[in-house]
């Protein structure tokens, strides 16, 4: 590829006043503290574009063809991280309108769906991103072991992808309880239930008995803050998913990346 | 511009030809972030996220079902205690991914699909995405009230949370069910347990050699994990077993 990517036949629409504005504009010292390269017409520029900026610094400054199709690596990881990105805004958005309140829960949905402007769409994008997620990270997942990508030196990623996971999945299962309706209620009174049978630390699991444990001190009375789903249930589920989970599946994904940056991303050795 | 060591060591792969990022990458994050974002959006306007009536604790819904993606889960209830399914399974398969990349280290293939290479690595992988899924479509598509199976279409259909058919009866299992007595249990269990884990060392040598018994094992363990869900899944169809292990203090 040749290094000077100007070119000269280039067909201009601007007309030539508006030209001389552009130009003052790139050249005054406001912009160029903001946009330091330049727009980058050149390969040194870039590489510098990429380099420089804090947000990019995240991708490579080349990337390798193979790695790049479609074919490869479906896009999966990185359209998990957007759409982690998209229920952040769409989530912080909902906070604005709902309480986490045993009698206004339920109100709350009703008046995103039927009061509050653009509530509805809202209100769907988090719930469509939500599953969207849960299924592209499967298949993530599946495209990572098919590749083989988690062999040397990249099992400890796999491991935090492991995890990320099991985040992705507690980020949405806490979510579906915050309505405050049938379907929610339910799922997830059947979920935690699950967690009562724990062997030792479940009070109808295998050998609790002996450690004293009841109803109401087992591990089903940590997560849910009672010995039914109730108020206490609904905060802890709220709080769960809006600080507790994106916090720590945040501090895991910017370790994911920063793996992937170091390792290289997997391709032909 | 000095290059990170990294990219250094990649670029300097052979084969491994490399564009800038800036445009050519940048562009595919931008064009599938909007498609994406477009997805969504027509998705959210054409079809409404569910709201049921009001949660209401004495009014419990038949079925009550998780969310698709645990309910795998909830349909392993069928067959095992809740112990088994919601905790000891999910526990293991989370520790079973957890040591893929450190029981299977052999460096072939990387970054490339493959399947003539590592055949016993992508069947059981996708053996157990099977199973996964499979149990997923039972739960969410054919199980109805008590959890009896109905099939779409065939059977009639299920209204909402409630039984709106009430000239039809509910189905109720008629299955009997037996336990196998805790001398036959045991013995079946562990040679089972014996069987699975040597006879494969002794047909497959070469392989059990380049592993090492220690990989080898926890590898056959979890193998034999998944064939025990499978087999006591069996079991419990064709010949009505319910429990293999029956104790005073939990049930296998
Ligand atoms: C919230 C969840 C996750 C996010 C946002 C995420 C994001 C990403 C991204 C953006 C990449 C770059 C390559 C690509 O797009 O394929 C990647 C690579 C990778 N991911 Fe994930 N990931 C997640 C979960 C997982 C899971 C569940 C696993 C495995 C169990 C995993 C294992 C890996 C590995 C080993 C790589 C390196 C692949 C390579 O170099 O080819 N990640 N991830």
């Amino acid at each position: 590829m040749s290094t000077n990517l100007n070119n000269n036949n280039e067909v201009s629409f601007v007309p030539p006043f508006l030209k001389k504005i552009f130009e003052y504009i790139k050249s005054t010292p406001v912009w160029k503290s903001i946009f330091r390269v330049g727009y980058p017409d050149t390969m040194p520029k870039r590489m510098a574009v990429m380099r420089s900026s804090f947000y990019m610094h995240i991708f490579p400054t080349k990337v390798g063809m193979h790695g790049m199709k479609i074919k490869y690596g479906w896009c999966m990881g990185g359209i998990t991280f957007f759409l982690f990105l998209l229920l952040t805004i769409t989530g912080i958005l909902l906070m604005f309108y709902y309480v986490p309140e045993e009698h206004r829960a339920y109100n709350d949905m009703k008046d995103l769906r039927y009061v509050v402007p653009f509530g509805m769409i809202l209100r769907n994008m988090h719930r469509w991103a939500a599953h969207g997620m849960v299924f592209t990270v499967i298949l993530h997942m599946i495209r990572v072991f098919y590749t083989g990508s988690y062999k040397p030196p990249r099992q400890f990623n796999w491991t935090v992808g492991v995890l990320l996971l099991l985040l992705t999945l507690l980020l949405s299962f806490t979510g579906y309880l915050l309505p405050w309706d049938q379907l929610g209620f339910w799922a997830v009174t059947v979920g935690t239930n699950m967690a009562s049978a724990t062997p030792l630390l479940g009070y109808e699991g295998p050998f609790s008995k002996y450690l004293g444990i009841q109803i109401d001190n087992d591990i089903r009375f940590a997560l849910i803050g009672g010995t039914r789903i109730g108020p206490n249930a609904l905060i802890r589920a709220y709080v769960w998913h809006c600080v507790g989970l994106p916090l720590i599946a945040t501090a895991l994904m910017i370790f994911h990346f920063w793996r992937i940056r170091k390792d290289g991303f997997s391709g032909p050795m | 511009m000095a290059e990170t060591k990294t990219d250094a060591m990649i670029s300097t792969q052979p084969g491994y030809d490399k564009m800038p990022a800036w445009p050519y990458f940048m562009w595919i994050v931008l064009l599938s972030s909007l498609f994406i974002t477009i997805l969504i959006w027509v998705l959210s306007m054409f079809f409404n996220a569910p709201l049921e009536e009001a949660a209401e604790w004495a009014k419990t819904p038949n079925p009550a079902k998780a969310p698709w993606y645990f309910i795998g889960l909830q349909e392993l209830l069928v067959y095992f205690d809740p112990w088994i399914a919601g905790v000891i399974l999910p526990q293991q398969i989370l520790i079973g991914l957890i040591l893929i990349p450190y029981v299977d280290t052999a460096p072939e293939v990387q970054g490339y699909y493959n399947f003539s290479k590592r055949k016993f690595q992508v069947i059981f992988f996708s053996f157990g995405i099977f199973l996964w899924f499979f149990l997923i479509v039972v739960g969410q598509l054919l199980r109805g009230p008590s959890w009896e199976i109905y099939w779409p279409m065939i059977d009639y259909p299920l209204g909402g949370q409630e039984w709106t058919y009430p000239d039809q009866p509910l189905k109720t299992s008629q299955a009997k069910l037996y336990n196998l007595s805790l001398p036959v249990g045991i013995t079946i269990s562990v040679i089972g347990f014996i069987a699975g884990m040597t006879l494969p060392a002794m047909m497959f040598k070469k392989y059990f050699k380049e592993v090492g018994i220690i990989k080898y094992s926890l590898v056959m363990v979890h193998v034999l994990l998944t064939l025990g869900v499978v087999g006591k899944i069996l079991l419990r169809l064709v010949f009505g077993i319910k429990y293999v292990i029956v104790t005073p203090w939990f049930n296998i």
